[in-house]
């Protein structure tokens, strides 16, 4: 019974450490080189230094040997003094955290002054991972609708879907129930682009038409058309164009401009130049 | 006063396992996949407290999300409500007391629950089926929710039989008979 008990805690514990180490090596692309330094690192380390302990030793270097009320008196002041310096590091980081939500605010609305906006947080993701949905901070009490646009920094976000008295629904481009017609900037050809499930920065357009010339690198953005999103707001920027025998359905991989992982400021644009 | 007590209970439950999915949850994720503690949940109540509570708890708990977070209204709420009745289907065919059966009924539970949601939402919001990346999802989904039963096994069991104390004493000894 004990034994039972005790292989239960450890299948448990193992369990937990493969959650974090699957969930540490699959959210990392670039790093992951760095972190498995780190655990080798980890490992190694206290060996090497065992072994330079031993070598200084040997070697006569009795640095270790010095004054220990001296050493002991200087700890201390150090210790204070990277207390002191710990707290001011706090208070600065609180200061950069809210000078850095001010600016964005302030960025927000410098690019887009053509347009009458109400800055929001994003204060909820959705939970499915089939869907993409996002809740912002403004309801109705701030003037929101269904149907408005919804942009931040680098480009659109989505739109409103439902409103309630404090808080917003925005169901953004990345959503596989998201269509937006859009048009490549340099060529002005209309298309539709569609969120997938391939992941969160991904969207895919379809219905190019046959005489397009597509490519790499184009930048795509929202073409007035459909009633929801104003013109010429930036969507992403196509990263492949995949040819199928029929031409008709041949699609293009666009990479979005806003990273929805990252989402936590955003503009409702409440009027449009036209109103 | 006790099933008062456990209604409660399960509420409150709900209530923190939303705030952990929503939240924690929304960034531990395995290659940018989340778990689905919510079918964990559901199963489990209609596993240990009998269909009626698992049908009306997932309808509660989906329409809950749907309003709360989803894009629409209902399609949760259905799904919830049909794993709520499939935990009493299982509770009636197979023995919960071993760590295994409960991984596999989750894992199906897991399955029926977002196979089920998906083909409601390609009929209604009229989007494209992606197989390949829905079953790739749903794979992971799956792994994750396992790893996540076998941490929670324990509390599953105690829980479970507390609720099955409440709600079935009745039933326990004579269904067999």
């Amino acid at each position: 019974m004990y034994k039972n008990k005790k292989k239960g805690i450890a299948g448990i514990v193992i369990t937990i450490i493969i959650i974090i180490l699957l969930v540490a090596f699959t959210n990392s692309d670039a790093n992951q080189v760095s972190y498995i330094q780190n655990i080798c690192n980890a490992f190694v380390m206290p060996i090497q230094n065992g072994f330079t302990y031993l070598k200084n030793k040997i070697s006569g270097n009795d640095s270790f040997f010095a004054d220990m009320d001296t050493l002991k008196t200087e700890n201390e002041e150090l210790k204070k003094k990277n207390s002191e310096l710990e707290q001011s590091l706090r208070e600065l980081e609180i200061i950069k955290a809210e000078n850095d939500t001010l600016k964005e605010y302030v960025n927000l609305k410098d690019k887009y002054t053509d347009y009458t906006t109400v800055p929001a947080d994003v204060i909820n993701r959705d939970i499915s991972n089939y869907s993409s949905t996002i809740i912002i901070n403004v309801g109705s009490v701030d003037g929101i609708k269904e149907e408005m646009t919804v942009i931040a920094d680098s480009g659109l976000v989505g739109h409103v879907i439902s409103v309630t008295k404090n808080t917003a629904k925005v169901q953004t481009i990345v959503d596989t129930a998201s269509a937006v017609t859009s048009k490549i900037s340099t060529t002005e050809d209309t298309i539709v682009v569609q969120g997938t499930l391939e992941d969160k920065s991904t969207l895919r357009a379809n219905f190019i038409p046959t005489d397009a010339v597509v490519l790499q690198g184009d930048s795509v953005e929202t073409s007035g058309i459909g009633g929801i999103y104003p013109k010429g707001i930036h969507i992403g920027t196509i990263t492949e164009v995949v040819n199928t025998s029929n031409i008709t359905d041949r699609y293009a991989t666009i990479k979005t401009a806003v990273d929805f992982n990252k989402l936590n400021t955003v503009l409702v644009i409440t009027n449009t130049v036209n109103d | 006063m006790k099933k008062f007590l456990s209604i409660v209970l399960i509420i409150v439950s709900f209530l923190i396992i939303y705030f952990i999915q929503s939240n924690f949850f929304t960034w531990f994720t395995i290659a940018n996949i989340k778990p689905n503690l919510f079918v964990i949940f559901v199963l489990c109540i209609g596993l240990f407290a009998g269909k009626k509570l698992g049908l009306i708890f997932g309808i509660i708990f989906g329409f809950f999300i749907d309003v709360v977070i989803g894009r629409q209204i209902g399609i949760s709420g259905i799904m919830l409500g049909t794993i709520g009745l499939f935990g009493e289907y299982l509770d009636r065919n197979f023995s919960k007391e071993s760590r295994i059966t409960i991984m596999l009924m989750i894992s199906a539970a897991t399955a029926i629950y977002e196979i089920g949601g998906y083909i409601f939402n390609i009929i209604a919001l009229d989007i494209n089926a992606e197989i390949i990346q829905f079953v790739r999802i749903l794979i992971i989904e799956i792994i994750y929710n396992l790893l996540i039963t076998i941490v929670i096994y324990p509390l599953i069991q105690k829980a479970g039989h507390a609720l099955e104390e409440v709600f079935k004493t009745k039933n326990i000894l004579t269904r067999y008979f």
